[in-house]
């Protein structure tokens, strides 16, 4: 009987759109392939991805005069060395030693900062997409965060330093969760896509932060009026740095806040009615509205905390190293972005998403123009537009659930087939 | 009887509340440019009173059920009174170097021009069933490879085509994934936008260093210079306007009127949005769903990466990322202008225009940080038109999902 | 008869993961007959003519037509081939008109690209005059009635030659007398030489329309007779494998208080329409009230209005006596108000929920499940645990993903979260749509068994039997309004009359 049942499920005819089409949502897909997938699909993605990207640098670094033959494959060895050097994870060797090791300390703090505040991205989309909604807003939600902790931390200056930390650390989550609501609330009543409207509104945060911190601006530079660049926050408003050079981007604490967030998002989401409601709306908006949820307020609220964890990644950044924000910051912020894959390679998961923003905080920091350890192998811009090439590659794989789906099957197939043991290494070769 | 022909939009008749909401926009226009130069009536009155005038027809055609025109009225109106007080207030040398309407309308023109590229790509894509996110990412493309075969290959025809082939490839590949594959559209284009700004600025630092590309000794698309506008007054109006326009914006314009007959008076148009509208239906009469999207969304990829073209051929250089945002603007101008070809012009007009107003303010006043607000503009018209203060547009009915073949 | 049949199927076998779907299948089509296709949901017939109209190709066996072997690729094959399709869900375009339609695909043009909208226009008119269907190329589908839409299928057939048209479940959006008006079309069309597939899980139209009846259960054809000699009993045996109890078991009812009242209720669609037009009913404490209806008069609305999901233009709901002016549906829900609703994998069930968190669906908010926006999983699994076992839930435990279950048993994860609710009122929506018999009968005795607890239930289907057999009363909805209430023995013939409007004429075509 359930056969029948199934099939006649599995038969039945789509219904049309207009009578209200049963469309997946992203968020269903992702449960579809979360299922499907686990572990070994990111992984494999990344692996292709990077795979990808080496073809990239072998392929533009073709032997000719008096090169030998295989300059594409040392280049490209040398390539992914001086990345991996850059992201100071050789500083987990033994035996790496000396100015090295010094060398390794310094980037690999470089490398944690980063992945503080991508973790704290990559859980702003991770909670919108759980909630069904595409949340590509996250540089102007962390703009709105980093210039409110600007503005608090600068001004303000007689309050208790952990006052003045809280307060502006306080202030930019509401901030990016208030930018970020607009689109919410946008979807909620008017029907607006989140993805148009996020975009809009991180363009329109990027040209009023310009303009804060332009010449003549109102957060502009008080002393250095020629710059177009913020005052410096209190030296009270820093973050502590417990590793490194408290003045010159030494680790600071925030590391530890970004590592209690994940806990945090799966409270939120699994300990929580609002949780439940989010979830619900998330898989299927129809069936939430029909359980007496206000789906509405789920978007508002999802959007508000994904804002949340947005805007707390640029007070992150602001109190922990940069202390100042400028024109040119708030023009090559992709931080949200990055966060979208981060997102996805660490499958929404609140244990997912520190790995894939570890992934992504070396990628990032090994091909950065601040590494002094690519600059001898490799154009540093044009590493750093390589890592674009690979997170490109890493959304467009994790995005094709079919694939997933056919590796899977593939895989259970190639397990099937043998009455060998499975063996792990089938899993490798799948 | 009513004829065939008759059940497309273009010959439906106009309601009533809908014509005076129309009258309500105009009227503030009107009262808007009388405070204008020319004219420049040096009274606030006139545009307060069309102002006035137009909000109260749009209340009324609003309160009738045409929200549509009806809000669009009211808002023209509060733009009109407010932009009215700005000009009456602001000297009269600074004012008509604003708003000197020809260079205005040409430097319209430049703006609109790649957003109408994207949003007719745009329409090919979603017509046929799929979201097409990755506008932005074709057009860097056209951006790039447009100037890269331009230089190296010494001519811009072929530096076009050149661009152009770059955009379909992205296109294509981003087909595979939407279509056979049923990746989340969304997702995917966004992918295609991350694997575009990688690309093009990885052969850029790579070809061109730091330098950048060479200002000079790269072919150009060249202007359309019509001689006798000059002598048709008001002034220089018309030359500033349309006489020394770029081949580019010439293209645009035949490329929209050819896209309303594709999609509107021939067989292939009934296909696609058949196949957009209810792709299931289309199969099980013999359309192959996959063919056409495939078709489409190549189409969609090239046409955006015109625009690309058109991007930096008005700069003649490249820069990272030198769309900005165009593509997004792009798809928004299209939903504004509910999926039709010359609506999505309206909109990128509507846009450009903006853009155009902001860089002459700035051209005016350099030094004043609150001009730079005004590069937020566009944006923020963007974001109210799809908001619908304006109402709601109806996509196609599949626009997203993919299609599962059995 | 010694004429060849036009269509012959041999062996055809089409398997799918884990089911075998036609189990070879057997099958002659005569010229000019009506061969129907009988069979429960999941028995086979769908996906044997999607095998003949060449959306699926068989894993093993032989299509002829004429004496012919074929093979078909694609749909388009099929259609060339002469056979057309004509799917329970119609495969039109709502946006597009009639004409655009049926040339899809085979479009007259100019010089290869224009459009030639005169000739597309002139040649509907040419096929709907011959075959005395009459519809109005210029109108847009999601204009016209469901009749007519089907008309614009046959048509759209008819355009493409179809030598053999299969009519999949062609009565299931009709009324009684849409589906007489739609027999004589038939017959029509069979007159000149067209056979007719006509799949069916109703008896008595099968031995109405049928020259032969073919009978599928489980993927295999059990049987082919001729109408002569059939009777609703030998072919339900056939078609279910065992004696069936068509009618539900049930003691007389007991109405007590007033329940649900309704009064001059209004609402409109998400196109503004107005889709309820001045309902007044009310449902009793112990009683099953039926609303029948063919589809789209108004059901969905009024369901959607009285449970909080759609807001009410103007007239009033009262639940126990209670206004329930502006309630939202977490208000409903709040007051006893219980619902299964129509479909059950768009809306009743998150296919990606466990089986505990879809029971927690509307009581989430309340305690046991959380307190002051905290959630408990554990008391989430334990009253599913409890559910299952109550409900005979099979295929899972409380962890498991609704979707993972079969049809039958994600309704009664369904049924066993709106009735452990203990609500005061149940509506009922189509609630064994797609179920096999095992089930269907389950969900009918179960809801008979909630009445006599004496909870009120308003039971709304589109299948007439089922209102039939379960329901104290009946009322009918047309255009939406309520035109008639009904003692359950009224003949299928009288409510069909209501329901069009009670003998009113439809609406002449445009």
């Amino acid at each position: 009987m359930s056969g029948e049942d199934q099939l006649d499920h599995e038969l039945e005819e789509p219904k049309q759109p207009h009578g209200g089409d049963y469309a997946p949502s992203v968020a269903e897909r992702l449960g579809i392939a979360q299922r499907a997938g686990g572990v070994i699909v990111p992984v494999i993605t990344t692996i292709v991805a990077f795979l990808i990207g080496g073809i990239v640098i072998a392929a533009t670094n073709l032997p000719h005069g008096k090169e030998p033959w295989y300059h594409p494959i040392s280049s490209t060895w040398k390539a992914y060395k001086g990345i991996f050097n850059g992201t100071g994870l050789n500083w987990l060797f033994p035996w790496v030693s000396g100015s090295d090791r010094v060398n390794a300390a310094f980037n690999l703090q470089q490398t944690l900062i980063l992945t503080t505040t991508l973790i704290f991205t990559g859980l702003a989309v991770s909670f919108a997409f759980r909630c069904g909604l595409f949340n590509i807003g996250g540089n102007g939600q962390y703009i709105v965060g980093a210039t409110l902790s600007i503005w608090v931390g600068a001004s303000f200056t007689n309050l208790n330093p952990f006052l003045h930390v809280v307060f502006a650390i306080a202030v930019a989550g509401l901030g990016g969760a208030a930018w970020a609501a607009i689109a919410g609330w946008l979807k909620a009543t008017r029907g607006v896509h989140e993805v148009i409207s996020t975009i809009m509104l991180n363009w329109i945060a990027v040209w009023t932060a310009s303009y804060l911190f332009s010449q003549g601006g109102p957060l502009q530079n008080s002393t250095n009026t020629a710059v177009p660049v913020s005052n410096d926050i209190a030296p009270g408003a820093h973050l502590p740095v417990f590793w490194g050079n408290p003045v010159l981007s030494g680790l600071h604490v925030g590391f530890f806040i970004a590592l209690a967030m994940p806990v945090l998002f799966w409270v939120i989401l699994n300990r929580t009615t609002l949780g439940y409601e989010v979830r619900a709306t998330g898989f299927n908006v129809d069936a939430a509205r029909y359980g007496g949820i206000n789906v509405n307020k789920s978007y508002v609220l999802a959007m508000a905390i994904s804002g949340t964890f947005a805007g707390l990644a640029g007070s992150m950044d602001i109190l922990g190293w940069q202390f100042r924000f400028g024109q040119i910051d708030v023009s090559v912020v992709n931080i949200g972005f990055i966060g979208i894959a981060v997102a996805l390679l660490g499958r929404n998961s609140a244990i997912g998403i520190p790995i894939g923003a570890l992934l992504f905080a070396g990628l990032v920091q090994g091909t950065s123009t601040r590494n002094p350890a690519i600059q001898q192998v490799f154009d540093p811009s044009l590493a750093g537009n390589l890592s674009g090439i690979i997170q490109g590659l890493v959304l467009l794989f994790v995005g094709a659930d079919v694939l997933i789906l056919y590796i899977w099957n593939a895989r259970r197939k190639l397990r099937a087939a043998g009455p060998r043991p499975a063996k792990p290494a089938a899993e490798g070769a799948a | 009887m009513s004829t065939f022909a008759s059940s497309f939009d273009a010959a439906r008749r106009v309601a009533l509340p809908r014509r005076i909401g129309i009258a309500g926009i105009l009227s503030a226009l009107l009262g808007l440019w009388l405070a204008l130069p020319p004219l420049e009536g040096r009274t606030i009155a006139l545009p307060v009173v069309f102002g006035l005038l137009g909000m109260a027809l749009g209340i009324w055609a609003w309160t009738r059920g045409e929200h549509k025109v009806g809000g669009g009225a009211v808002i023209a109106g509060v733009f009109a009174i407010a932009l009215g007080l700005v000009a009456t207030n602001t000297s009269t040398s600074n004012l008509s170097g604003v708003v000197d309407w020809g260079v205005l309308i040409s430097t319209m023109f430049i703006f609109a021009t790649p957003l109408t590229y994207a949003a007719l790509g745009g329409m090919f894509a979603e017509r046929s069933g799929v979201v097409n996110i990755g506008l932005e990412g074709m057009m860097l493309m056209g951006a790039f490879f447009g100037i890269l075969g331009a230089d190296k290959l010494h001519s811009w025809p072929l530096g076009m085509l050149v661009g152009i082939a770059s955009g379909g490839v992205l296109a294509f590949v981003y087909a595979i994934f939407a279509i056979h594959l049923r990746a989340d559209q969304i997702v995917g284009g966004t992918a295609v936008n991350f694997l575009a700004l990688g690309i093009t600025g990885y052969f850029y630092i790579k070809i061109y260093g730091a330098n950048g590309t060479p200002g000079t000794g790269i072919p150009t698309i060249p202007d359309v210079n019509i001689p006798g506008l000059k002598h048709i007054p008001p002034g220089n109006f018309w030359d500033n306007a349309f006489g020394h326009l770029n081949l580019t914006v010439w293209l645009m314009i035949a490329l929209l009127f050819i896209s309303y007959i594709v999609m509107f008076k021939t067989s292939i148009g009934l296909r696609i949005r058949a196949v957009g509208e209810h792709p299931r239906a289309a199969d099980t009469v013999g359309l192959s769903v996959y063919r056409i999207r495939y078709a489409s969304v190549t189409v969609s990829g090239m046409l955006a990466a015109l625009g690309g073209v058109g991007v930096s051929a008005f700069t003649t250089s490249f820069s990272e990322n030198i769309t900005a945002g165009r593509g997004f603007i792009g798809l928004a101008a299209l939903i504004f202008g509910n999926w039709r070809p010359l609506g999505a012009f309206a909109a990128s007009a509507l846009f450009g225009f903006s853009f155009a107003l902001a860089r002459r303010l700035q051209d005016i006043y350099p030094n004043s940080a609150e001009v730079l607000l005004l590069e937020a503009l566009p944006y923020v018209l963007t974001l109210i038109a799809v908001a619908g203060v304006i109402g709601r547009s109806i996509p196609p009915a599949s626009v997203g999902r993919p299609y599962k073949k059995q | 008869m010694s004429e060849p049949p036009v269509l012959e199927l041999r062996g055809i076998i089409k398997q799918f993961p884990g089911v075998l779907a036609n189990d070879h299948i057997d099958l002659d089509v005569r010229r000019g007959e009506v061969h129907a296709l009988l069979g429960e949901n999941g028995a086979g017939k769908s996906t044997l003519m999607n095998v003949l109209s060449g959306l699926y190709s068989p894993d093993e066996g032989e299509i002829l037509l004429n004496g012919k072997l074929q093979s078909f690729a694609s749909a388009k094959d099929a259609i060339r081939a002469g056979i057309g399709m004509v799917h329970q869900h119609f495969m039109l375009i709502p946006v597009m008109t009639v004409a655009e339609n049926i040339v899809l695909a085979e479009e007259p043009t100019y010089a290869g690209v224009l459009l030639d909208f005169g000739k597309a226009r002139r040649r509907v008119r040419e096929l709907s005059d011959t075959f005395a269907l009459a519809v109005d190329p210029d109108a847009r589908i999601q204009d016209i009635t469901v009749a007519q839409q089907q008309r614009v299928e046959i048509l759209k057939a008819l355009y493409r030659n179809a030598q053999i048209l299969i009519l999949d479940e062609p009565t299931s959006v009709l009324t009684p007398q849409e589906a007489r008006e739609l027999f004589t079309i038939i017959h029509g069309l069979t007159a000149k030489g067209t056979s007719i597939i006509f799949i069916s899980h109703k008896l008595h139209e099968v031995l109405e329309v049928a020259d032969r009846i073919s009978v599928l259960r489980r993927g295999r054809k059990v049987e082919t007779v001729p109408r002569e000699g059939a009777t609703e009993e030998s072919l339900a045996r056939a078609m279910v494998g065992r004696e069936v109890l068509l009618r539900v078991e049930k003691q007389t009812a007991h109405p007590g208080e007033v329940l649900l009242d309704v009064k001059e209720l209004h609402v409109r669609d998400d196109r503004d329409l107005e889709k309820v037009a001045g309902v007044s009913l009310q449902v009793r404490a112990g009683e099953i009230v039926g609303l029948a209806g063919v589809d789209g008069n108004g059901q969905s609305e009024l369901i959607d209005a009285l449970t909080g999901l759609r807001s009410v233009r103007s007239g009033a709901i009262q639940l126990e006596g209670k206004s329930m002016a502006g309630a939202s549906a977490r208000d409903m829900l709040d007051a006893g108000m219980g619902h299964i609703p129509e479909d059950r994998q768009r809306r009743g069930l998150v296919m990606d929920f466990s089986i505990a968190e879809n029971i927690a669906l509307h009581d989430y908010v309340h305690e046991p499940a959380s307190k002051r926006g905290w959630l408990y999983p554990n008391r989430l699994i334990e009253r599913a645990r409890g559910l299952i076992k109550d409900f005979d839930i099979r295929g899972g435990g409380p962890r498991t993903h609704a979707g993972a279950l079969s049809g039958g048993n994600q309704q009664k994860v369904v049924v066993a979260r709106e009735v452990s609710r203990d609500p005061r009122l149940l509506i009922a929506a189509q609630p064994t749509r797609g179920l096999d018999v095992g089930a269907i009968e389950y969900v009918h005795r179960r809801l008979v068994a909630e009445r006599d607890k004496g909870r009120g239930i308003l039971l709304v289907s589109f299948e007439l039997d089922e209102v039939l057999s379960l329901s104290d009363r009946i009322l009918v909805i047309f255009e939406g309004a309520i035109v008639g209430e009904f003692p359950p023995d009224t003949s299928e013939e009288a409510l069909g009359i209501a329901m069009t409007g009670g003998g009113r004429k439809e609406a002449a075509v445009a």
